[in-house]
């Protein structure tokens, strides 16, 4: 039936463009993705509750004098991660009207403040673990677990962001306009995930 | 609750059994072919009826039963006893008097007992079948259950929370007597274990008790074994079981147990001494004089 | 299309057969991306586990066949035990319904070529396998799970379980959820996506809801666990203290965890069940279900009520009374799903005109057990009742009766019944009638003293019973039940390992069935269909002029997508063709990759941190070479 595009074939910027106009619903990969999302966001749900479990079962928080979580960093970086969403949509707006080159500037922008990101991040865990450790209590183990598992996400998001950038470099398809649009939802959800973290891990001292 | 149960599902399968009687006439029996009696009996049946039964069987259930069952308060009651488990035995506490004991707790009859549960190790549960549910034993909480006895008797209970390799050999004795008898019996508990007026075999059974590992684990108080690995054994020879309910206390069992405790509970904690037949002899005519 | 196919369309199919076509020989199983390979696979390692769980079960029973037996000493027994109910449920009913029935039947119900994704489909398949075997090789080197199938802490911690057996216990599920989870995204996606265009939700067979309803709760139920594992993982490996009462953690912090995933396991386990009775019942009583739409929200409320009761399995431990009783009035509330399905099923037999062959006679009996075993699980919520008798042998009746009795038999009955799809051939009547009675004979025999007995006091999980407890007959009785048991189940896998060489051969469509599986050839080609089906009801083999008109446009080469590895893609509510899409074909990548996660898990086991990172590298470098190429350069 030749009124049914055969999008896979699309491999110009033009073709992409107008595939990604007609199409009338979202694509398998953003639904795949889209699931992966919700059963991350489920594990980090599953970690948020365990931090709040173990905080109403202890009477003292943080346990065994360890200081309280210094606010402004923490804060500041979240900020920074949560503002790439911006070049996130622009990159995938560009390529979804055909031009994959600003796409590609849009994306590397943001990652590059992502790994920023991610670098600043990993210094400040340093930090903590020169002041204590996850073995000390449980205080330690939930706050060094929640942060690692948020860190091993935006790594993810990073080699998402590095594969990427490699095959965009060599011109658009169809099927890279999926793994666009199915990173950039990542990174929503790794942006909002990084607000429910940092909340939770800030809130002895909020 | 059985009943209702039993009504639901014989009507079930009296369908079932119609269904295969009237096998080649399609349609309902009665309304015949007809899609809007078809799906009142499946709303009839998959709500209606259970929305009923079940909610007379929550407020029964959940709102009488629960409240009535309860622990008391620990002012109400006469007495409160504390039960520690133990990687495969009970410890028991009765914190007014000072007695400690094991496997084996004397409650009195007619009396609303208030039972305070810890463990010592893993989860373990509580759990007396004839006096009351269960309740789980566990690391870092504090529960509570009640024990009421009307007729005076021993009630076995068992360990039911999976909690290792003995799980299946950590059961209890509870006696309830009548008040008096149980006055007597935590008087006696309370005293320090004999230590006069030994028989000659006993005496040097308490020495080997003594110089042995035995002491480590287990306390007699009045004397210096005061390991606290083991159960209380002051008053061992008044006990009518030993190794949570495992064998009966008679001398032979006594010695079967510290000879080779690993060969009646495999995998126990208490490990066998290899300390010789005589040794061990006299250690069991020492036990037997603790009353 | 029963049919003589005329010339054109011929010449059509055999292209699509030459497009579709896969290596044959061990190279292609190794590499292959076909759902219906891949369901193969799924069915027979299950069914392996299946035996291994069954074994384990029949030494549990022996052992218990009289009081102060040795048979197996406790320690063994305890494996056994342990082993048994992890195996069972992770190992077997999973994989088999979501895996193998799963995999072989959601593309063909809804008229799709393939999985949506279908390399990841040939991944969940390997790492199963891996994480199986993972495990097993923890039970044969004696490092078995110990602690039970929900392996509570503090018992399940290193002070107390000092061996290895409850890393190969974790590690292998957090190993095994990988791959469910990513079954489960694939099937909702397949389901969501793939449908054959016009096969609107409302037109979606009944099967599909309920496995829908599964992946959805999967989904979300997972996580739980997987995080319970991790944190215990990391308490034991390296130190950290989330269930260790001295440090600040907290012992029922497991619990939690693990019932928020493990009461919706439970109907993850049935619900597949229950799609499988929708299917067989209306063929065999040759009328479309009764309340269509009352049961497909049914199947969907039953998975989704499941996430709001966990804590009945914990009534024991001491809850606030007000908490005990929101769980026990949430776990009520589940029966009128259920009992919607249950009078919906018994409705549509009673107007029906039903045949008693093989495959309904196991679906009777589910029926006749699961409200045996619903029964038994309602009694329960009865708060008081539950603290009488949880971690009693009543509570291994019930399970036994919602699990062996109510998923297993639909599973078996789902076997007699797509047996002749899969393999062209028919079984043997008379035995198949025969293995279930001695099946259904033998599953009460075995689990219905164990009624009697939770009543009497036996608690569960004793590896031994004293013999003065009055116990020992109705366990004696019990073994004796679960050998005729074996015996019913061994003369199932008999009777169909024979009939796949001696059957007589069968055509399309056997038994007059209700979805569109039933429309292509038995065994189906490689391509599923040659036309992407014309679809406008849920029962779309008995829409005639449909399947007429499939045969029509095959002649005419419409909606036969001959140009490639193609599939539809419609939108996910009204089943509008979007697009069409061109499917990846066989690849090495997936069992690869799944044996490199197997490296990862390894060392992970051993401790050996540096060899384990080395194995994330070579992870990274499968699925760089995977994702290096793209469907339009292939
Ligand atoms: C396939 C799996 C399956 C299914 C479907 C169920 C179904 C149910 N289960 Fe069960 N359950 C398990 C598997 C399952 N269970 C397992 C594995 C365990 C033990 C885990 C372990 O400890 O190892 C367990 C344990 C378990 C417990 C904990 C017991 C304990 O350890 O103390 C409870 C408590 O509430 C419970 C309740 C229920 C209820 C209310 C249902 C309901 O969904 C049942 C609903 C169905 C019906 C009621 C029948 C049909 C309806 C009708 C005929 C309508 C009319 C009915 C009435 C009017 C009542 N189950
Ligand atoms: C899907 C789940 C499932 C299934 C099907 C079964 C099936 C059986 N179970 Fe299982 N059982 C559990 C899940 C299951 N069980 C769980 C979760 C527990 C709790 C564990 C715990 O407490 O932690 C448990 C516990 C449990 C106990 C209690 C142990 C204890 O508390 O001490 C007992 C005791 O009798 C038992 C018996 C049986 C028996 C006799 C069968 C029989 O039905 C088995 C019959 C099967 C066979 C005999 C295999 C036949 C297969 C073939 C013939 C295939 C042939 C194919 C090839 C050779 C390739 N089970
Ligand atoms: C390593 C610790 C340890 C040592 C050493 C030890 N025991 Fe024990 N003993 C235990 C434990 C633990 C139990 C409870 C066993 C059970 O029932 O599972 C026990 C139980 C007993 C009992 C049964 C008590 C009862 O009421 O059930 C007796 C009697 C006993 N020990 C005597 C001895 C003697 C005599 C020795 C020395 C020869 C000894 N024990 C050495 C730990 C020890
Ligand atoms: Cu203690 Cu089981
Ligand atoms: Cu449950």
């Amino acid at each position: 039936m030749s009124e049914i595009p055969r999008s896979m074939e699309a491999t110009g910027a033009g073709a992409v463009a107008r595939v990604a106009q007609r199409r009338r619903a979202q694509p398998s990969g953003w639904w795949g993705m889209a699931l992966l999302i919700a059963t991350e966001a489920t594990l980090f749900s599953c970690l948020i509750a365990t931090y709040f479990y173990l905080r109403f079962e202890n009477t003292e928080w943080p346990i065994g004098g360890i200081e309280k979580p210094s606010v402004t960093l923490p804060l500041v970086f979240t900020a920074m991660l949560v503002a790439t969403c911006g070049p996130v949509f622009l990159a995938v707006r560009a390529a979804k009207r055909g031009a994959p080159g600003r796409a590609w500037w849009w994306l590397a922008l943001a990652f590059a403040v992502q790994a920023t990101y991610l670098g600043l991040q990993i210094w400040l865990f340093a930090d903590d673990l020169g002041k204590f450790s996850p073995s000390d209590n449980a205080y330690g183990s939930i706050y060094f677990t929640l942060l690692g598992t948020h860190h091993a996400h935006v790594a993810v998001g990073l080699l998402l962001d590095v594969w990427l950038l490699w095959k965009l470099a060599r011109g658009i398809t169809n099927y890279r306009l999926i793994a666009l649009r199915v990173t950039a939802i990542y990174w929503y959800f790794v942006s909002i995930a990084a607000v429910a973290v940092v909340l939770t891990q800030l809130y002895p001292s909020l | 609750m059985l009943v209702a149960a039993g009504i639901v599902f014989l009507g079930a399968v009296a369908l079932l059994v119609l269904a295969r009687v009237r096998r080649d006439e399609p349609g309902l029996p009665l309304f015949g072919e007809n899609e809007r009696a078809n799906t009142a009996l499946v709303l009839a049946f998959g709500i209606a009826v259970p929305v009923v039964v079940l909610s007379a069987l929550f407020v029964i259930a959940n709102l009488v039963l629960l409240s009535d069952t309860d622990a008391p308060a620990a002012d109400e009651t006469a007495l409160t006893v504390e039960v520690v488990g133990h990687q495969w035995w009970w410890e028991a506490n009765y914190p007014e008097s000072g007695v400690r004991t094991a496997n084996e707790i004397h409650i009195p009859d007619r009396t609303s007992v208030n039972v305070v549960v810890h463990s010592a190790d893993v989860i373990h549960s509580f759990w007396v079948p004839e006096l009351n549910r269960k309740i789980d034993t566990i690391p870092g909480r504090t529960n509570r259950v009640e024990l009421y006895a009307e007729e005076p008797g021993v009630y076995r209970g068992q360990c039911a929370e999976f909690c290792g390799l003995q799980h299946a050999h950590m059961a209890l004795r509870v006696y309830a007597e009548p008040a008096a008898d149980f006055r007597r019996w935590l008087t006696q508990q309370a005293e320090p274990a004999r230590t006069a007026g030994l028989g000659g075999e006993a005496a040097l059974g308490k020495r080997y008790f003594m110089e042995n590992a035995c002491a480590g684990c287990h306390t007699i108080s009045g004397t210096q074994a005061e390991g606290t690995i083991g159960p209380d054994l002051t008053h061992i020879a008044s006990r009518d079981t030993i190794a949570a309910d495992t064998l009966e206390n008679t001398p032979a069992n006594l010695y079967r147990w510290i000879q080779n405790p690993q060969s009646i509970k495999p995998g126990d904690k208490m490990p066998g001494l290899g300390l010789g037949a005589r040794k061990f002899h006299a250690i069991v005519a020492y036990l037997s004089e603790l009353r | 299309m029963a049919v003589a196919v005329p010339r054109e369309g011929q010449r059509r199919t055999e292209r699509l057969e030459r497009i579709w076509k896969e290596s044959s020989g061990l190279l292609g199983w190794l590499t292959t991306v076909d759902h219906k390979r891949i369901g193969i696979l799924y069915f027979f390692t299950s069914l392996f586990f299946f035996a291994a769980g069954g074994v384990e079960a029949l030494l549990i029973r022996t052992q218990l066949i009289a009081p102060n037996q040795s048979t197996l000493d406790p320690a063994t027994f305890n494996e056994m035990m342990s082993t048994h109910g992890t195996t069972m449920i992770f190992f077997f009913v999973v994989p088999m319904s979501l895996g193998a029935f799963g995999n072989y039947l959601l593309p063909l119900m809804i008229g799709a070529r393939d999985m949506a994704f279908p390399r990841l489909n040939a991944l969940s398949y390997w790492i199963f396998l891996c994480a199986g075997t993972f495990l097993y090789v923890g039970v044969f080197t004696g490092n078995a799970p110990n602690a039970g199938w929900f392996n509570y802490v503090p018992l399940a911690s290193r002070t107390y379980s000092p061996g290895p057996g409850i890393d190969f216990y974790a590690l292998s599920l957090i190993f095994i959820g990988i791959s469910t989870t990513a079954g489960a995204i694939n099937a909702i996606v397949t389901i969501l996506k793939l449908r054959a265009p016009g096969m609107s939700l409302n037109r979606m067979p009944l099967f599909c809801f309920a496995f829908l309803a599964v992946s959805f709760a999967l989904v979300f139920a997972l996580p739980a666990l997987t995080t319970a594992l991790v944190l215990l993982e990391l308490q034991r490996m390296l130190g950290f203290h989330f269930y260790d009462v001295v440090f600040g953690g907290n012992t029922l912090l497991w619990q939690n965890l693990f019932w928020i995933f493990g009461h919706p396991e439970v109907y993850i386990i049935i619900l597949p069940a229950f799609g499988i009775a929708t299917s067989i019942i209306p063929t065999f009583v040759r009328r479309r279900m009764v309340a269509f739409p009352l049961v497909a929200l049914a199947e969907i409320l039953v998975a989704f009520l499941g996430f709001g009761v966990w804590a009945h399995h914990m009534f024991a431990v001491g809850l606030a009374n007000s908490t005990a009783i929101y769980f026990a009035a949430a776990s009520l509330v589940i029966v009128i799903p259920s009992g919607i399905q249950l009078f919906a099923w018994i409705t549509t037999i009673l107007t029906g005109t039903p045949r008693f062959q093989t495959p309904l006679l196991w679906i009777i009996g589910f029926i006749i057990v699961f409200i045996l075993g619903g029964l038994s699980g309602i009694t329960f919520a009865a708060i008081p009742f539950d603290q009488q008798l949880t971690d009693t042998y009543y509570v291994v009746a019930h399970f036994h009766y919602v699990i062996f009795g109510a998923a297993v038999f639909p599973l078996i009955g789902g076997i007699y019944y797509w047996f002749p799809k899969v393999s062209g051939r028919m079984y043997h009547e008379g035995w198949g009638k025969a293995s279930f009675w001695f099946t259904f004979v033998g599953m009460n025999v075995t689990f219905f003293p164990m009624h009697i007995l939770g009543l009497a006091g036996m608690p569960r999980r004793d590896y031994t019973y004293p013999p003065d407890m009055g116990w020992s007959a109705l366990n004696l009785i019990e073994t004796i039940g679960s050998y005729l048991l074996a015996v019913g189940l061994l003369s199932v896998f008999v009777n169909l390992a024979i009939s796949l060489f001696r059957g007589e051969r069968v055509g399309n469509d056997p038994w007059g069935g209700d979805t569109l599986e039933w429309s292509t050839s038995s065994p189906p080609p490689e391509y599923n269909y040659a036309v992407i089906p014309t679809v406008s009801s849920p029962y779309a083999m008995w829409d005639r002029e449909d399947r007429e008109r499939d045969a029509e446009l095959l002649e005419q080469g419409r909606k036969t997508l001959e140009e490639g590895h193609e599939t539809a893609a419609s939108t996910a509510v009204d089943a509008e063709w979007d697009e069409v899409l061109d499917m990846p074909s066989h690849s090495p990548w997936p069992p690869l990759l799944a044996l490199a996660m197997a490296g990862l898990f390894t060392f992970v086991l051993l401790e050996r941190w540096i060899a384990a990172a080395i194995f994330i590298g070579v992870m990274l470098a499968v699925l760089a070479a995977w994702h290096g190429g793209e469907p339009q350069e292939a």
